[in-house]
């Protein structure tokens, strides 16, 4: 009865400038090994086959390089476009202005992204080491200075061939493109990982390579040798730490840590703490926008793709055993809300048949309300009931001699229905998880609505200086830290008039308001006496600002008329 | 339903490094059943005693923690009457990146180190803290007459 969302299946392979991993044919052949678009230029020398260990060690070890210094990571961070830099190469950070919430100070300041296809400001503190990355580089280095010492007296002479064509901005930001030569120890692979440790060896550079001490065959079981050290040594540090498998498509958290995107969907199901350094995770819990580690992606598919594919396809059966379309139980009755206590009495035999399957399941179903106006719910057309509904899960559950029972539950989630049927009378459905964006979305969304609102504001105010302002546009121009406040002063002002609807019974069922901004708005809505159907319109929602904005449309309401 | 890939991979290193005082073994007829023997920490009331627990791992493991209780009876102020444990990390505290062999390590230290200001015990607890030598040396007979070896 999990909630089914948009993308949880299938790998996904970021599309992004990363390094992406396509090697050329084995058949290529060429005198002077090289990337693909020199190979071409000197195919007339071809005097010999290129075996798998040689044909990508330019594009292995362009797997590690910093697309901005060009070296092996040191330090890498992980931004949360799924773009990875040395922590050293991001600029300084900036102040990022018309934020109010949550005005934290790790979300004050940010960095303005490197790469050119984001450049968004990312709060300093989504900005952290990657761990995973880190102690694979690191893994890698040992493996090559013990290639490095083992080659003895083997050597290969290496000529960088900057590319013809232009480079990125951020490959050339940092990066003097002049088509060095070195004579390094070692077989292809580690010459040339040694080379770019050196800073000698620009990303989008290919490199021309002579053997000066070896024979071919002995050059390729040099190489062989090394490749099979480093994915052996690499592969430790590419397990999930939630489901022991090699990550499937792997997704980094704030603090740095990476999963496979399904197991951290799964872990934010039960809580929003990163699994391991237990730090609060600000992402939509179905993961929806949060993009993958793009560089992890290539590297596995680079180092590994035949123990990728297994993966995917080892899941895919393992899913289509397991899912079924319609698993959410539908309970049409009244309007319930998330994080709030809802109380139902069951005496229909089939809701008491629905509970009994849900006490023996995973104790959750949906409640919906009663399409009472006959309105068309989305692409379901016209249904008794709504389609936005909230997940409860029981907590209580009293049984009476007769066979009714009470039941206490709690809103765990919204979701949307996306599809329905029928199961033993009762309704079963296909839903969709209903969530807020991130929190870099929130703060984005309330930096540029203030910032229009001021700019129509002043604009209203030089034509007409003494109308007041449209009360919408006044809405707009408040911070979301000012929304909350008028939300709180006013149930504080509420309550020292003992107005009825906030009752100590009331507050007894319901608790107090919670400090929770997000949730803040459900609290007032489950204690508020105005119709359901508005109180509806928060089940859709999808921001903090946005809930909040009806809640202040509310109490305007609600001071216009006498207690 | 098939066995998840990280209880194998778990009860194979359980298997190939165990860890020092502590075996857990799986049923055959269920692999997500364990018997648990876990040796009392030296320098505590426990000491020379072997615990025998069980530990099972449910369905949606390692989402949710592992279900674990002592059979053998014990005298501990964290610890109930029916081997119940009181000890975050299985409850609130739970984190999917935890692992079998972490959680009773974690029952280990508890062992050597009883926490009666959060008690399960209510007795235990009360007796640990008006009179500590001598629930303590409770406790010790307890192991003498329970956990023998």
């Amino acid at each position: 009865m999990n909630l089914i969302r948009n993308n949880s299946k299938g790998c996904l392979i970021a599309e992004s400038d990363e390094p992406s991993f396509d090697p050329p044919p084995a058949t290529r052949t060429s005198a002077l090994m090289v990337g693909s678009d020199i190979a071409t230029h000197n195919s007339e020398q071809t005097d010999r086959v290129l075996t798998p260990p040689h044909y990508d060690v330019r594009q292995l070890v362009r797997l590690v390089q910093c697309l901005q210094c060009s070296k092996p990571f040191t330090a890498p961070v992980t931004l949360p476009c799924g773009h990875t830099v040395c922590r050293e190469c991001l600029p300084s950070a900036e102040h990022r202005a018309n934020i109010s919430w949550p005005n934290t100070e790790d979300r004050q300041r940010g960095y303005t992204c490197p790469f050119p296809d984001c450049g968004t400001v990312h709060p300093t503190g989504e900005c952290s080491v990657d761990v995973t990355l880190t102690k694979l580089i690191d893994k890698i280095r040992v493996e090559g200075s013990k290639a490095t010492q083992l080659a003895g007296n083997h050597f290969m002479l290496l000529e960088e061939v900057p590319p013809r064509t232009q480079t990125t901005p951020i490959e050339n930001r940092v990066f003097q493109y002049v088509g060095r030569t070195r004579e390094l120890p070692g077989g292809r692979l580690v010459a040339t990982f040694t080379m770019a440790e050196m800073g000698e060896l620009g990303h989008a550079s290919e490199v021309l390579y002579t053997s000066t001490s070896m024979t071919v065959e002995e050059e390729q079981v040099l190489d062989t040798n090394v490749r099979s050290c480093i994915q052996e040594a690499a592969l430790k540090e590419l397990d999930c730490l939630v489901c022991y498998n090699l990550m499937l498509d792997p997704t980094t958290t704030s603090c740095g840590h990476t999963f496979c995107r399904r197991c951290l969907a799964r872990v934010l199901d039960h809580g929003n703490d990163c699994p391991i350094c237990r730090r609060k995770l600000h992402i939509p819990p179905s993961l929806q926008d949060q993009p993958s580690n793009a560089r992890l992606v290539a590297i596995l598919n680079g180092l590994c793709p035949d123990l990728v594919a297994a993966r995917v396809n080892a899941l895919n059966l393992e899913e289509q055993s397991a899912e079924s379309n319609l698993s959410t139980p539908i309970f049409i009755c009244t309007l319930a809300l998330p994080s709030m206590p809802t109380f139902l009495h069951i005496f229909e035999p089939r809701y008491r048949l629905m509970m009994r399957r849900c006490l023996e399941g995973n104790r959750q179903f949906g409640m919906v309300m009663y399409n009472q106006a006959n309105h068309p719910q989305g692409d379901l057309g016209t249904t008794p009931f709504l389609e936005y509904g909230t997940l409860l899960e029981i907590v209580n559950f009293e049984l009476l001699r007769d066979g009714r029972s009470f039941i206490e539950t709690r809103g765990v989630g919204r979701f949307r229905i996306r599809e329905h049927g029928m199961l033993d009378g009762y309704n079963i459905a296909r839903v969709e998880r209903v969530e807020d964006v991130s929190l870099t979305e929130e703060e984005r969304m309330e930096a540029e609505e203030t910032k229009d609102a001021q700019a129509s504001a002043e604009g209203f105010q030089r034509q007409h200086p003494n109308t007041p302002l449209d009360p919408n546009l006044a809405l707009n121009l408040k911070s979301t830290h000012e929304l909350l406040t008028r939300c709180t002063s006013f149930v504080e002002r509420m309550r020292s008039h003992s107005a009825s609807w906030l009752s100590t019974r009331i507050v007894s069922v319901y608790g107090g308001p919670p400090n929770d901004p997000a949730l803040f708005p459900y609290w007032f809505a489950a204690v508020l006496p105005i119709a359901e159907e508005e109180k509806y319109i928060l089940l859709r929602t999808t921001s903090v600002r946005e809930r909040l904005k009806l809640v202040d449309n509310w109490i305007r309401r609600i001071e216009g008329q006498p207690w | 339903m098939a066995l998840p890939k990280r209880i194998i991979k778990e009860t194979e290193r359980l298997m190939a490094e165990p860890v020092p005082g502590i075996s857990a073994v799986p049923h055959e007829d269920n692999l997500r059943y364990f018997d648990v023997h876990i040796h009392g920490p030296s320098q505590s009331p426990y000491e020379g005693g072997v615990f025998k627990l069980e530990l099972f791992l449910p369905d949606d493991y390692p989402m949710t923690p592992p279900k674990i209780r002592f059979l053998t009876k014990i005298y501990h102020p964290n610890i109930d009457r029916l081997g119940r444990i009181c000890l975050d990390v299985l409850k609130s505290n739970w984190s999917p990146a935890l692992q079998i062999r972490t959680i009773l390590l974690s029952i280990q230290a508890l062992l050597g180190a009883p926490n009666p200001d959060d008690p399960l015990a209510n007795d235990v607890a009360q007796r640990w803290k008006e009179d500590q030598n001598a629930a303590i040396e409770t406790a010790r007979q307890w192991t003498q007459e329970h956990a023998k070896p």
